[in-house]
């Protein structure tokens, strides 16, 4: 399937993040698990050793934990820009949890899909594009290109 | 089916009573044995029950308050190393001084006049389970200073300071 099946989109930050002050993008975490299921178990251990530590390191994300019978354990993280993106942590360990929890932190909330080209800028140019007639005497804007006069 | 009574239900579901769960298995057997057979395993089902309520209420006509559960909270006092001592020399005899320690547990009259004299004094006793481990004065030491907690992980985390950044929405 070529790229034109799939939706694309160029390279940015939300709101040029990072040029002045950087704002984490992940606005809150919501960790959805059973208290009693078996494939929950990485998502307890995560909640009784991991989960301090984590909403120290980063303050400005907010930590949701649910114990809620009967449900796959989850982990909801909703953006700033209001995307949300649900990961499924059944049997999971503990340290899988918090790398994925940190990868979640650190991402922006836009669209995983692919991106054209890995590089933008606002300012593609400074001194001006080049052109044939760039760094040639200007009397050709006149009479034009044409051959040694004899 | 007398036999199911007293094996783990294969489902192993909490909080449900043995006795629900046999009838619902009694109900799913059933369908393929027939109704006849339901019929008289839930008659003898509910005498069996009617037997059960007469035995309790028997029971429980001395005290009828229920006694409150007990707490398996343990803190070790300070002075338990000197209160083993005093124990261990007056049921093993004198031991050469600073290896009181290492006094075998071996004789099982004297090892049970140990823990349960320990038992009653400190109100925290050796499980069955473990009992196989003691095998010197050093492990009954040892045991004696764990302290044990009844809370679950989960109130511990709610009671302890949380920062400001970590909500737990505990629905109970």
């Amino acid at each position: 399937m070529t790229g034109r099946g799939s939706p694309s989109r160029f390279l940015a930050a939300v709101l040029h993040n990072g040029v002045g002050r950087y704002v984490r993008q992940l606005q809150r975490l919501q960790l959805l698990f059973s208290p009693t299921a078996a494939d929950a178990r990485g998502a307890r251990q995560f909640v009784e050793e991991e989960a301090l530590d984590f909403a120290r390191r980063h303050p400005d994300v907010v930590l949701y934990v649910s114990p809620c019978t009967g449900l796959a354990p989850r982990l909801l993280a909703e953006y700033l820009n209001g995307t949300v993106r649900e990961e499924l942590i059944a049997s999971k360990t503990s340290e899988e949890i918090m790398q994925l929890a940190t990868k979640l932190a650190g991402q922006s909330g836009l669209d995983i899909i692919r991106i054209r080209k890995p590089f933008h800028t606002d300012n593609p140019s400074v001194q001006g594009q080049w052109h044939p007639l760039t760094n040639k005497p200007s009397v050709l804007n006149v009479r034009g290109p044409c051959l040694q006069p004899q | 089916m007398q036999h199911k009574r007293h094996c783990l239900s294969p489902l192993g579901l909490p909080g449900i009573q043995p006795v629900v769960l046999e009838l619902l298995a009694l109900r799913a057997a059933s369908a393929r044995w027939g109704e006849k057979t339901e019929e008289v395993t839930a008659r003898k089902e509910e005498k069996e029950l009617e037997a059960g309520k007469i035995i309790d209420q028997e029971k429980s006509e001395p005290s009828l308050i229920c006694p409150p559960p007990r707490r398996r909270n343990y803190l070790p006092p300070e002075d338990v190393q000197s209160c083993l001592e005093s124990h261990v020399q007056e049921i093993f005899g004198p031991s050469p001084p600073g290896n009181w320690l290492q006094t075998p547990l071996n004789e099982n009259r004297l090892k049970y006049r140990l823990l349960a004299q320990l038992a009653a004094e400190l109100g925290h006793a050796v499980p069955n389970s473990q009992l196989h481990l003691m095998r010197i004065a050093e492990d009954v030491l040892n045991f004696y200073r764990t302290p044990v907690k009844d809370v679950s992980k989960f109130d511990e985390l709610c009671a302890a300071e949380l920062p400001p950044n970590l909500k737990i929405v505990w629905q109970q």
